[in-house]
């Protein structure tokens, strides 16, 4: 991504970044009760955004490897998804009606989302512009 | 010499050579969208499992935990600094995330809560079991916080685990056609975003990322937002519906 003249950090500065946020990011995981999980890649997210938006990281510090990973993770997934290898026998217990349930859930989620989104969104543009701000 | 295969350069060989298989019929089906290579590479995945367990007779679980997942869980574990790197398209449309954010979470929460109905109302219509239901509310949130979410209900985490790698897989697959056939990019990139995060956690975000920037740092900030969410809404609702 980076062609012009800035300076791009090794790779394995940035390596060392992400897993010194991972390490920390752990820490604070194991502070949360089981009843309200929050994982440590989601903390670990949390951090970057803030390291970054604070400055004290930069963006060509983190976004070689960054942009890399995201790049990579649908190949990633992939062995999440064979695990479904290891829930054949649920699947064969519940029946094929959780996997359809599902399929018609993740289509719920995404089109709810995306309208309740744009409806806020709305929102927000009509007040602003009455407010004649913005 | 089954032994031999019981290292983890076997996991992660079956998953590169699934995917790459997949890349290939991706792009001589001209991208036909049941061909996406995570789809593809998961189907063959399993398939190469069952075969193998045929062959050894043996079960497809047995095979897959002895010798796929030492090398599976490697390429799972690059998940998690992957999941870090979506602070970075968040940062980099930071003007809308700053702009936006008050809607960015009442859309979380909000649609989150009709989302969380919605479900309910289909898996009844479907007869699913108490805890098969209970099992189905979380699936918004990424499979780390659903799961626990779900036990806390009386719901069974293993399909929860299920419910989430296959939300993932859909979108990875059908994500193009649903936004034509429900008009989703007319309406609001912001909203966009936010909808493929919630409905295909890190790998919607990947597509989401694909589709723009505004999209993109929708997506992101939505899977830890709407996981939040989650923590918070699904005791209540489990509360007063189930």
């Amino acid at each position: 991504m980076k062609k012009d003249g800035k300076k791009e950090t090794p790779i394995l500065i940035q390596m060392g970044i992400f897993m010194a946020i991972l390490f920390v990011a752990q820490l604070l995981s194991q502070l949360f009760p089981p009843s309200f999980a929050v994982p440590t890649p989601l903390i670990g997210m949390i951090i970057l955004y803030i390291l970054l938006a604070t400055h004290i990281i930069k963006l060509e510090q983190v976004e070689k490897l960054g942009d890399s990973l995201i790049g990579l993770i649908a190949f990633l997934f992939v062995p999440s998804g064979i695990q479904l290898a290891g829930s054949l026998d649920l699947i064969k217990r519940e029946g094929l009606q959780d996997v359809i349930v599902t399929i018609i859930s993740t289509i719920i989620l995404l089109v709810v989302i995306t309208y309740v989104g744009s409806f806020f969104i709305k929102l927000h543009q009509k007040i602003n512009n009455r407010k004649g701000d913005d | 010499m089954t032994a031999a295969l019981a290292t983890p350069f076997t996991g992660i060989f079956i998953s590169l050579l699934v995917y790459l298989l997949g890349m290939w019929l991706f792009k001589i089906s001209k991208g036909f969208f049941l061909f996406t290579p995570l789809l593809v590479g998961v189907v063959l995945g399993i398939f190469i499992l069952a075969l193998w367990a045929k062959g050894i007779g043996s079960t497809t679980v047995e095979v897959y935990k002895k010798f796929f997942l030492p090398g599976g869980n490697i390429v799972f574990w690059f998940l998690n600094p992957a999941t870090i790197a979506f602070a970075i398209p968040l940062y980099r449309r930071n003007d809308i995330f700053k702009k936006y954010w008050i809607d960015v979470v009442l859309t979380l929460f909000v649609g989150g809560f009709i989302s969380l109905f919605g479900i309910h109302m289909v898996s009844k219509l479907f007869g699913l079991s108490k805890v098969s239901i209970a099992a189905m509310l979380p699936q918004a949130a990424t499979t780390a916080v659903a799961m626990p979410i779900a036990k806390s209900i009386g719901g069974d985490p293993a399909v929860t685990a299920m419910v989430c790698i296959i939300n993932a897989v859909i979108i990875y697959a059908l994500a193009e056609f649903l936004i034509k056939f429900f008009k989703l990019k007319e309406i609001s990139k912001v909203g966009l975003g936010l909808g493929l995060g919630t409905s295909g956690h890190t790998v919607g975000s990947a597509k989401a990322v694909q589709l723009g920037s505004i999209q993109g740092a929708m997506a992101s900030v939505s899977v830890v937002i709407v996981a939040l969410a989650m923590d918070i809404l699904v005791p209540i609702y489990a509360r007063l519906f189930l």
